[in-house]
């Protein structure tokens, strides 16, 4: 089944998991289904409860995606408990159906409250997921895939999954089709995410999240201590290796887990990197400690390129400020002059009232007032976190050399003919120059000629 | 994908002066670094990426004058450093009883203390060997002061010194990180609108642009059936000279010209539309029928990928994608085995806006019946159905876009960015995400205050009032003075974020681990994100309002509708 992260069609089906959004920063993944999975007791099989009402998923089944839904009329409180007799005269009379009948009630439209379904994204998911660790942010994991070069056709190894959206985030980097989809007329590799997890259930969390979302196959989850087992799929001595391109460690000391990472590893195993392409890595640490020692062993095992950035991410909330005399009774705004000249003006009407009323006369007093422009606001960041990037390029044998030499041979350059290509812009502007004062001199000469013949005549 | 450097193509040299150059390696050919020297193209062409080459003053017997140099020589001093700083633990450090800390104190500010003049350096430069590592150690030896240089000024001397005249570089694949950080710091950054690394991350997840499928439904279209929509097609508004549009592409893997090593037969791509194969034919025949028979395999048509694409709306009539050159495709010139050839389209916003007045669409060439056709003179008729081709292919380019339904929209650009979501927005799919990026701040304010809760309430308490009045007196509804107050729709995309990044780069190194200091200036850049959402026409009410409603003068006139706006304030007080 396609997962509704990578490809949601344009209506929302059961077993698809979506999320309802119900205002911002406040959205509740679930998994639709046409019955009641959990065998909650509801008339309306399936129900999701929210702060803004209760809604059946027969109401959210078949509906595009985006679409705002309504609330439905749920009775929430009798379920569960035994009907009283007054209830089973009551749901006798109005829906002439006992409680233990199979089919679903339909829904009734609730008077108030609704939300919008919407498919998930990894952006959308890291916002709603249960956190069982802390979780990597969009800010920070959009970044690292990029510099990870994480693309369509990549292996991600991914140590730490925690709460899995990281995961997430990853597998959209580099899907390009979901397996036993193609032919194998296309030699192409498909997009592969490895994800370790040393805590037993949260592996198993995830793992089920993963099947609940569609990307079995996409995702391979394994329990595994990687400082102690390293890499490998399956067996950690004798498995297969990932050929991992892009590797992302988050974890407490990934310099640890870093000596499995190598070309050749010590144990004899298999190194679970891609032989032929470079491998770039990225580890995440919130101590600069932690990125100090992890950079240590990269630079002992041979790692390149060694950058540690932070991420520096903000929110921008953005709202009106309305201030003006005139703003009086409007919720939320300022009662406060908005210019000098308002003040001013209030000044001197405040004189003339004063002064009226020793004359005893009153009179109503009349100011403008504009809507100020938008004002910004800035939320706190979040904790920043050491993120340690580096690559390791593919390795480099006597032959590969030798070979590559005889494909492109070198001397092939010199004996071309091609001479101004083969000339720096140096020495091109110089022989330039000296054929200019070669031809200025002949020019001289051939002037000087004539003024010669001339004097001679 | 870039496993190994590729022959004709571009790819990056970092030289030691942390200058990059983009550089077209052709084979048999001389690279120029400048200074740093030159080499025959052939000598890294199929070697691996990131290894950093040395040229060496004496070529080998074969004419090879690269030297590779590996990671532990390039770390060795951070290494033994490291190692040293090990060893020191259990001493008493600089600066306490005893042992005096370095300072810069005593450092005589003036070019006295080194030794060599200009002259001897210069000639050291033509006589030394090894690739500049002895003029630099010939240039520390003379410098008198050395001994009291504190470790970090004499770690920056020896930098710059080696940034002078070591001759080593790097060769770096060419890809859009590599040439956003070029554009940004050797070239005009305003011409790529100054976007960093963090940007193009952020624009890319936040608009969920992704693979999504090479034209799956390619056998349900055949079946006569309602064809599903196509997955992954994507507006992209790009004033960056290509530089989103190649980033996007990146992300959905039809940026690089596929591998030699990894397909050998490049017939992948298929054209969905029979009559588009059939013209492609014609048009074979017409151009060369002598080469039929070798020809079997189908040309694909330009744009004409259903599913995957990238369609950018542009301001003038051709579109700036100059920078999509580096990854070999060129706009005026397309590569037809280069996955963009099918899978970019471009539009301009007067085909967007009024197809009817286009100058190409509106002159639909007259149809030639067949029999005249062969009549007419090769060239006339190669013409004929050149100007036909481009008519039909811009036509479903054009009908396509404007049929919306499309899954994302990513915005960089020079408008206003309101005015490109007011006719944008409403051709997306519900869900679909809308992410723009702005070097300043202050346009996507105006386009936050244009989505607020305060204005979508506005904007739906007006519309059922409008609703409410004219029903009584007609049928349609008038609601141009609606959109006259509101320029756009404030109810079809939640919920607005205004976001900023900005990554800031550290050095490592014991006991002097601080963050660099080469934060350029520029603009901060900022992104605009929303999700396309569908309101229902339906009256819903949002729950949990505890508003006291307006005292109504009739009894026939609709209830104070209250939205999700006062759902979020009863939220915030509760």
């Amino acid at each position: 089944m396609p997962s509704p992260f990578l490809t949601p069609g344009e209506t929302a089906l059961a077993d698809n998991v979506a999320l309802l959004h119900l205002r911002r920063d406040d959205s509740m993944p679930t998994v639709l289904r046409a019955f009641d999975d959990k065998n909650e007791g509801y008339k309306e099989g399936k129900v999701s409860n929210t702060r803004f009402g209760s809604f059946p998923h027969s109401t959210l089944i078949g509906q595009k995606w985006g679409s705002q839904i309504a609330a439905s009329k749920v009775d929430t409180g009798s379920r569960g408990r035994k009907p009283t007799k007054r209830k089973a005269e009551e749901l006798d009379v109005s829906t002439g159906a006992d409680e233990d009948s199979v089919s679903t009630k339909t829904p009734v439209t609730a008077s108030s409250g609704f939300l919008h379904l919407m498919y998930p994204t990894p952006e959308s998911w890291t916002l709603s997921l249960p956190h069982r660790t802390q979780v990597v942010y969009t800010p920070d994991y959009s970044y690292i895939l990029h510099r990870l070069r994480a693309r369509p056709g990549s292996t991600v190894i991914e140590a730490g999954a925690g709460s899995g959206s990281f995961t997430h985030a990853s597998v959209r980097a580099v899907f390009n089709g979901y397996p036993g989809e193609e032919p194998a007329t296309k030699k192409q590799r498909l997009g592969k995410v490895c994800s370790y997890e040393f805590h037993e259930q949260r592996a198993g969390r995830v793992r089920e999240e993963i099947t609940e979302h569609g990307l079995d196959g996409l995702v391979e989850v394994t329990h595994r201590d990687v400082y102690e087992d390293g890499f490998l799929l399956g067996d950690p001595q004798t498995g297969r290796s990932p050929k991992a391109s892009a590797i992302f460690l988050d974890l407490p000391a990934p310099w640890l887990a870093l000596k499995h990472l190598v070309r050749h590893p010590a144990s004899g195993a298999e190194s679970p990197l891609d032989p032929n392409a470079t491998a770039y890595i990225c580890t995440f640490s919130p101590c600069l400690e932690q990125a100090e020692k992890t950079i240590r062993m990269m630079r002992k095992l041979s790692w390149l390129n060694i950058s540690m950035v932070e991420v520096q991410h903000n929110r921008i909330e953005v709202k009106r400020e309305r201030i003006g005399l005139d703003c009086d009774g409007i919720r939320g705004a300022t009662v406060f002059p908005k210019t000098v000249d308002e003040a001013a003006n209030k000044l001197r009407e405040d004189d003339a009232r004063a002064k009226r009323f020793r004359l005893g006369r009153t009179e109503d007093k009349e100011a403008s007032a504009k809507e100020k422009e938008a004002s910004s606001v800035q939320e706190p960041a979040g904790p920043l976190y050491s993120v340690v990037f580096a690559i390791l390029p593919r390795e480099w044998t006597e032959e590969d050399e030798q070979r590559c030499r005889q494909k492109y041979p070198s001397d092939k350059a010199d004996n071309n003919d091609r001479l101004p290509t083969g000339k720096s812009r140096k020495q091109m502007k110089r022989e330039f120059k000296e054929l200019r004062l070669k031809e200025a001199a002949d020019e001289k000469a051939k002037a000087q000629q004539p003024t010669e013949e001339t004097s001679e005549a | 994908m870039h496993s190994f450097i590729p022959p004709n193509q571009f790819v990056a040299i970092k030289l030691p002066s942390d200058q990059t150059r983009i550089v077209k390696l052709v084979p048999d050919s001389l690279v120029q670094l400048g200074k740093y020297g030159s080499f025959p193209a052939n000598q890294i062409i199929g070697r691996p990426f990131y290894f950093t080459f040395e040229i060496q003053d004496t070529a080998e017997k074969d004419g090879y004058k690269l030297r590779v140099v590996s990671a532990t020589e390039l770390h060795a001093e951070t290494l033994i450093e490291e190692a040293e700083a090990d060893g020191e633990g259990e001493d008493q450090p600089e600066g306490s009883a005893g042992i005096p800390m370095r300072t810069n104190r005593q450092i005589v500010d003036d070019a006295s203390t080194q030794t060599l003049t200009l002259q001897e350096i210069e000639e050291l430069k033509k006589e030394a060997g090894g690739a500049g590592k002895e003029i630099i150690a010939k240039i520390l030896e003379s410098h008198t002061a050395l001994d009291q240089k504190t470790a970090f000024s004499l770690a920056k001397y020896t930098l710059r010194k080696r940034q002078k005249y070591l001759k080593r570089f790097t060769v770096v694949p060419l890809d859009v990180s590599t040439l956003a950080n070029f554009m940004l710091a050797e070239k005009d950054a305003t011409r790529t609108m100054e976007m960093r690394d963090e940007h193009i991350g952020l624009l890319g997840c936040f608009g969920n642009v992704h693979y999504s499928g090479e034209s799956q439904n390619e056998e349900s279209a055949t079946d006569s059936l309602p064809a599903v929509k196509p997955n992954g097609r994507y507006y992209v508004v790009d004033e960056t000279g290509g530089l989103v549009v190649a980033a996007m592409a990146e992300r959905m893997g039809i940026l690089y010209p596929r591998d030699e090593e990894e397909d050998g037969n490049d017939g992948e791509e298929e054209t969905t539309d029979p009559n588009e194969q059939n013209l492609t034919e014609e048009d074979n025949n017409a151009e060369a029928q002598g080469a039929t028979s070798t020809s079997k395999r189908k040309r694909p048509q330009a744009m004409s990928a259903s599913g995957n694409t990238i369609t950018v709306v542009h301001a003038s009539s051709q579109p700036n994608l100059s920078l999509l050159k580096y990854f070999g495709y060129d706009i005026n010139s397309p590569d037809e085995n280069h996955p963009l050839h099918t899978h970019l389209k471009t539009v301009t916003w007067l085909q967007m806006l009024d197809p009817a007045v286009d100058p190409i669409l509106a002159n639909r060439p007259a149809d030639i019946p067949p029999a005249e056709l062969a009549a007419l003179k090769g060239s006339k008729r190669s013409a004929y159905h050149f100007k036909r081709n481009r008519w039909e292919r811009i036509k479903k380019v054009v009908e396509e876009a404007r049929a919306g339904r499309f899954d994302g929209l990513v915005v960089a650009t020079l408008l206003e960015p309101a005015s490109v979501l007011k006719n944008l927005v409403p051709l997306l799919s519900g869900s679909a995400s809308v992410s723009v990026y702005s070097p300043t701040v202050e346009s996507l304010v105006v386009l936050m205050d244009k989505y607020s809760t305060t204005r979508r309430t506005a904007f739906i308490n007006k519309k059922r009032d409008l609703e409410a009045q004219t029903t009584a007196e007609h049928d349609d509804i008038d609601l141009s003075s609606l959109y006259e107050e509101f320029e756009l729709d404030p109810t079809l995309l939640l919920p607005p974020t205004l976001h900023r990044s900005r990554v800031r780069a550290w050095q490592v190194l014991p006991g002097r681990t601080h963050p660099l200091m080469t934060g350029r200036g520029g603009a901060e850049g900022y992104l605009f994100h929303g999700v396309r959402v569908i309101p229902t026409t339906a009256n819903v009410q949002a729950a949990g309002t505890f508003r006291k409603k307006r005292k109504l003068e009739q009894q026939t006139s609709a209830p104070t509708p209250t939205t999700d706006q006062d759902v979020e304030m009863a939220s915030l007080s509760a």
